[in-house]
């Protein structure tokens, strides 16, 4: 019975450090995108084409990530103290900027998760797509 | 060939039928699935930071599959909408969700369509987004302002109204557009 509690023990213990592994420090540069017509490819999903699109997305709570210039995409939990990533005000007004954040890192089961602790420098829309693109989806 | 996915996947956003089983948007890289999991707050289940009820639908949601891998549901069914609105009554509870796992440009994520309590709960389509949205904002459910909830959400009304629909500022709409 005893070996069967400290194995029962064991597992939780195992289960909770796989769980709460700690985060990477990192910074990363990138454009703040709406990671769903990002990553399903249903639209052109970057820059000022997307930009009304990127904001409802945001707006309807679908996650918003960061399109970083390493080439991989990060998820957004949480932008200084504020730990809202439905719809957060903050994200909102910076959709689709080229930022460099500061941040801790998580990675699960191939997201990449970051919870950002500052905006270390926001460029703007740098990214001027329309030209090419229109105005994505409905082209108004 | 990009526009043709795109535009089907937004017609099944809008019409999918009535059907209480995931149904192909024709995404690349999707496939049907339904499965048990546990419904948790992703930043919790990260970092330990964990408020009451799973952050009381601020908060995006996971589903932790019997195998511990965590899923993040990116969609619902409702146009331009997530998926934490309909897990929120779901908190730290297990469901069964049925939907489409996509893999594509290296992730691998859901898109949420059915929910119910598993194991035999009653089916509750993904689509209370916009319910809870016409709640908020005083108008009926099956109004066309709640339908098309994109371009009546105040936030996103007065966002586009100061940084305009490119977020160039809204003489740069006006150069684009011919307004």
């Amino acid at each position: 019975m005893r070996t069967m509690a400290l194995a029962g023990f064991a597992a939780v213990a195992l289960s909770t450090a796989a769980q709460a592994a700690p985060p990477e420090r990192v910074q990363v540069t990138g454009e703040i995108i709406d990671s769903w017509c990002y990553l399903t490819e249903i639209m052109y999903p970057e820059g000022s084409a997307h930009h009304q699109c990127a904001i409802w997305c945001a707006a309807g709570g679908i996650p918003v990530g960061i399109k970083g210039d390493d080439g991989k995409v990060y998820m957004v939990l949480k932008l200084g103290a504020d730990s809202t990533s439905v719809a957060n005000p903050g994200i909102l007004e910076i959709q689709s900027h080229k930022v460099k954040v500061e941040a801790d890192l998580y990675v699960r089961d191939g997201i990449n998760y970051l919870t950002i602790a500052q905006v270390v420098n926001d460029e703007g829309i740098v990214n001027l797509t329309h030209d090419e693109y229109g105005i994505q989806p409905f082209g108004e | 060939m990009r526009n043709l996915i795109g535009v089907a996947a937004l017609a099944f956003a809008f019409l999918s039928p009535a059907a209480q089983a995931a149904e192909s948007w024709g995404l690349p890289g999707e496939e049907i699935v339904r499965f048990e999991a546990k419904v948790v707050d992703v930043l919790c289940e990260l970092s330990g930071d964990c408020p009451a009820n799973c952050g009381g639908g601020k908060r995006q949601l996971g589903l932790v599959n019997d195998e511990g891998r965590l899923i993040l549901p990116l969609k619902n069914q409702v146009p331009f909408a997530g998926a934490a609105y309909e897990l929120i009554d779901f908190c730290a509870k297990r469901v069964v969700a049925d939907g489409l796992m996509v893999t594509n440009r290296g992730y691998t994520f859901m898109t949420l369509q059915f929910v119910r309590a598993a194991p035999e709960g009653p089916w509750k389509r993904a689509n209370r987004f916009t319910a809870k949205w016409a709640e908020r904002n005083n108008v009926a459910a099956d109004s066309d302002a709640a339908k098309q909830w994109f371009y009546n959400d105040p936030r996103v009304k007065d966002l586009v109204a100061r940084q305009g629909k490119l977020g160039l500022g809204t003489a740069a709409d006006k150069e684009f557009l011919g307004e």
